[in-house]
């Protein structure tokens, strides 16, 4: 059946006898909360949420795949990541130095959109599944080519324990303690 | 044992008990309980937490305590173009006078401890002084100076208005049922379960609405309506006196609910309070009083989880043309009681 | 009594100051900084308890997207537009994608246009649910606020697991989407739907049967037909109002001519039932996720992007397609240039209908992106509803209009 229009009409405003009914179902669903909450709240950073393997979060270089083709830096919407021109070790000619670019990222900027991570021809770039790390300070936020290669710690993991939602019929999302632990 | 006793009966001293430690601490401690109750209760009903990280094992009640200690150091900032007299004196004398109805009522069937000798119109009295904290409400919030705060002092005084004859007819309705205006004789007519609110549902329902509707509780947080006026009469206040003006309507509701339970709630009923021994005589029996307040307080708390605001004329209208005919129903049933009894 | 202007005249001649006396009304500013205004500001006037004038002053968060879009590539407009109205980021760059499309004559393949399809109307009950629960906290009403912001979170966790973020998506590319769905999203949506069918009862006695809401609520801020058709207001606000007009009835984009869903209208055109259009809404949405996911079940051998650009995709980026579901972007899509042209597309939005003009000049970047949004559109309400209207009163109109500032000012 195609989509279509249905005309409604508000219920009539109801006697005092209505009105009682309505006060009460209202009273009652709230008493039925205050007595069984399923309660919602994450208790962060006691629990902390364990994303799937896709979340679009922290993203991490691996330099030896890397094909310096720019395409992250081209994409980022936001102009956060940039290539820098570093000088190495040349690995197939032995003793001899080479220049290559590299891309690093500054979280000040970036959205987390992604562009970076699916544009890279040669799965250069991925994206780890959290998103809650704090910087000390604005200048940490650019990350070096080291740094950008580390799996950053996340803090949260010292402190709490995971959980992952599942969907439920009756609590609508529910939290699980990951089985196995950290 | 003679240490104990002598200092027994120092606590029990009339001024000393009823006024400051069930007064003024009773109703601090409510205050604390029920703001916290509230704010539990809601976050239940709203699948939260609510306070919690303060003191997971009390269930975040040491959150209201820092809350308190935030107000009692936070600066306290006077506008300059505030009238500074009744801005800084009118939180601080609603509060005081909030708190003043507890002295002429009896929280004792025995005369050495009242506070006040004769309590043969404490009902009337005590009536008369709660209806003072509001217009001080509305004194403070017109020395504000600020546009909100005269807008709900506004609000505040159409409130009173509408409030303040259904709660005196209501609770008026137990003096012709039991033929007197002495609190002493009501509660003790009651004894031990004849209470009034089972005898005369309607008045005691009256009285309950115009409890919420003059602490603006929910549905009648009307003078605070924080999406248009901001905090109402109290936008310019801060600090300390925010909080006098703040947990000067948990006092008052305290208040109300102690003459509630005293009118309606049969007061220390079914205790039979002994003559002897100030613990027995006096102790006991206003704690069963100030628990049962404390009860009507945290029902009243509950639903701010389940409704939300009435419009300023809606709720005049309901109030006049809904709830003082109840309270008027309700005293004609009293008087009916009266006739059969 | 008024004096005639030949006695002004002579007064005045004699040199006496003559001043007209006006009325003087109550003026407060609601906003910038109000608990209740939201990213603006409302002068109102008052005359007692009467509003005789309510001036919506926007533009506080006015970010020139329109401006901004013409100096980046065409698939970088995405991820700035989508910023607009952050929590309904699908449905407003959909219209884009989609002028995008007709200029470039792309089709996209069904599959994308039923995952698009998908995660609008997720994206659709999670604004909804957004509004609802500001609307509730307007009127005072603190449980309706949390729970609608608690069960939306339902609903930006599914729409996390297909797309890899709870709010800017980024999700549609040209002639696409950028990712599948997973194997185990269909029972996880169809879990959250039963639930949140389930709940509509709760809401319904909670807050809208709830005799102080009900009561705020009807016969306060009538729109009629005739009205609303005047004012040129759009999405729920319209067809609370009996206008039947919803573009994906109206105009069919993607596949909603193939789902069965319908378009709920109120004739009232109070706040109630722009309320409960809304509501309603979220109900229609709920039906289409289950119908979209059954299709997608069904229908898996098609890829999510059209055709002819899956066959140019190298042999890695298809293998990992296969594997994860991720479609790879190439590097030519960076500075894809779109032939010259102009294009419109529009989108029925949690709020309304998006309109989008999109001329190309044959460059790798727009020409020129033109925006116009519900929320502009639906501002006109409070000018000329509000008025008339107890103080009290726009709380319950501004929420009932579910007016979102960010959208308004771009």
């Amino acid at each position: 059946m195609p989509p279509r229009v249905a005309v409604k009409n508000l219920k009539k405003g109801g006697g005092l006898f209505e009105g009682v009914k309505s006060n009460i179902e209202a009273l009652i669903v709230g008493i039925k909360y205050f007595v069984d909450p399923k309660r919602m709240t994450l208790l962060y950073p006691k629990e902390y949420p364990e994303h799937r393997p896709g979340y679009r979060g922290f993203i991490v270089l691996k330099k030896d795949v890397c094909i310096s083709c720019a395409a992250c830096a081209r994409v980022c919407p936001s102009a956060a990541m940039k290539m820098v021109r570093v000088t190495e070790a040349d690995p197939r000619e032995p003793g001899k130095a080479r220049q290559k670019q590299y891309p690093v990222i500054n979280y000040q900027r970036c959205i987390f959109c992604g562009y970076c991570v699916d544009v890279c021809p040669v799965e250069a770039l991925y994206h780890l599944p959290f998103h809650d790390i704090t910087y000390e300070s604005l200048a940490d936020m650019f990350l070096t080519l080291e740094a950008f290669q580390k799996e950053p710690l996340r803090p949260v993991e010292k402190e709490g324990s995971p959980v992952v939602y599942e969907f439920d019929e009756s609590a609508g999302l529910v939290k699980r303690e990951k089985k196995g632990g950290a | 044992m003679m240490v104990l006793e002598t200092l027994l009966y120092i606590i029990a001293y009339p001024p000393l008990w009823q006024v400051i430690v069930i007064g003024l601490l009773g109703s601090f401690l409510t205050a604390m309980i029920a703001i916290w109750f509230e704010r539990k209760a809601a976050a239940r009903v709203q699948r939260r937490i609510g306070p919690y990280w303060a003191s997971p094992r009390l269930g975040g009640f040491l959150n209201l305590v820092a809350d308190m200690i935030r107000y009692i150091l936070q600066e306290v900032i006077i506008p300059r173009t505030v009238d500074k007299v009744p801005f800084v004196l009118a939180p601080v004398a609603a509060f005081v006078v909030s708190i003043m109805p507890i002295a002429f009522v009896p929280l004792s069937p025995y005369e050495k401890f009242w506070p006040v000798p004769d309590m043969q119109y404490s009902l009337l009295i005590a009536l008369a002084i709660t209806t003072v904290p509001p217009l001080l409400a509305v004194i403070g919030g017109w020395a504000s100076n600020n546009k909100f705060a005269v807008i709900g002092s506004l609000r505040e005084s159409y409130v009173i208005t509408a409030y303040e004859l259904i709660f005196v007819i209501a609770v008026l309705s137990a003096a012709p049922t039991f033929l007197t205006l002495n609190v002493l004789h009501i509660v003790e007519a009651q004894s031990p379960f004849m209470w009034l609110a089972f005898l005369n549902p309607i008045a005691f329902l009256a009285a309950f609405l115009a409890v919420l509707m003059s602490t603006s509780a929910f549905p009648f947080e009307i003078p605070e309506s924080e999406h248009e006026v901001v905090a109402g009469p109290y936008t310019e206040y801060s600090g300390i006196l925010y909080a006098l003006n703040m947990g000067g309507a948990y006092v008052r509701r305290f208040i109300y609910a102690v003459l509630i339970s005293l009118v309606f709630l049969g007061g220390w009923a079914p205790y039979v309070p002994p003559s002897e021994g100030p613990l027995f005589a006096i102790i006991v029996p206003s704690i069963i009083v100030a628990v049962k307040a404390l009860i009507v307080v945290l029902a009243m708390s509950f639903l701010r989880a389940v409704y939300g605001r009435y419009r300023l004329d809606q709720a005049l209208d309901s109030a006049w043309r809904l709830v003082l005919p109840l309270a008027l129903i309700g005293l004609g049933w009293g008087i009916a009681l009266g006739l059969i009894m | 009594m008024s004096i005639s202007e030949g006695t002004i005249g002579e007064l005045r001649a004699k040199g006496v100051e003559v001043k007209r006396l006006e009325r003087e009304y109550y003026e407060i500013f609601i906003g910038p900084q109000h608990p209740g205004s939201g990213h603006m500001r409302i002068i109102v006037r008052l005359d007692g308890d009467i509003i005789v004038d309510a001036d919506p002053d926007i533009g506080y968060v006015h970010r020139t997207m329109e401006k901004l879009s013409e100096g980046r590539e065409w698939i970088k407009v995405t991820p700035l537009v989508e910023r607009m109205t952050i929590i309904d980021a699908c449905n407003v760059t959909l219209p884009y994608i989609n002028a995008v499309e007709k200029l470039m004559d792309k089709r996209p393949s069904t599959r994308a246009s039923y995952l698009r399809v998908l995660l609008c109307e997720i994206n659709r009950i999670a604004s909804h649910l957004y509004g609802f629960g500001i609307f509730g906290v307007f009127l005072g009403h603190s449980t309706a606020y949390m729970w609608g912001f608690g069960d939306r979170e339902v609903f930006l966790e599914l729409a996390e697991i297909l797309t890899g973020t709870r709010l800017t998506y980024t999700y549609h590319i040209p002639g696409g989407v950028r990712r599948d769905m997973p194997q185990d999203f269909p029972q996880m949506a169809r879990r959250a739907v039963r639930y949140m069918r389930n709940r509509m009862a709760e809401y319904e006695k909670i807050f809208l049967n709830n005799p102080v809401i009900v009561s705020r609520l009807r016969d306060v801020g009538v729109i009629s037909k005739t009205r609303a058709a005047e004012l040129g207001i759009v999405g729920p606000t319209l067809r609370g109002s009996g206008v039947r007009y919803d573009v994906r009835l109206n105009e069919p984009y993607e596949v909603y001519s193939e789902l069965d869903f319908e378009v709920p209208v109120f004739e009232e055109g109070d706040a109630l039932a722009r309320t409960l259009v809304r509501m309603e809404e979220i109900k229609q949405s709920l039906n289409i996720i289950e119908q979209a996911v059954d299709w997608l079940e069904k229908h898996r051998d098609e890829p999510v992007i059209a055709k002819e650009d899956y066959e140019k995709l190298p042999k890695l980026h298809k293998e990992l397609y296969e594997k994860t579901g991720r479609v790879k972007l190439l590097p030519t899509q960076i500075s894809m240039k779109v032939p010259p042209g102009k294009a419109v597309a529009r989108a029925e939005a949690g709020r309304g209908e998006i309109f989008y003009y999109v001329e190309s000049d044959g460059g790798v970047m727009p020409y020129r992106v033109r925006v116009v949004t519900p929320s502009a559109r639906n501002v006109i309400v409070f000018k000329k509803v509000v008025p008339g209207h107890r103080l009290m009163d726009l709380p319950a109109i501004y929420g009932s209009i579910d007016y979102f500032p960010p959208e308004a000012d771009r």
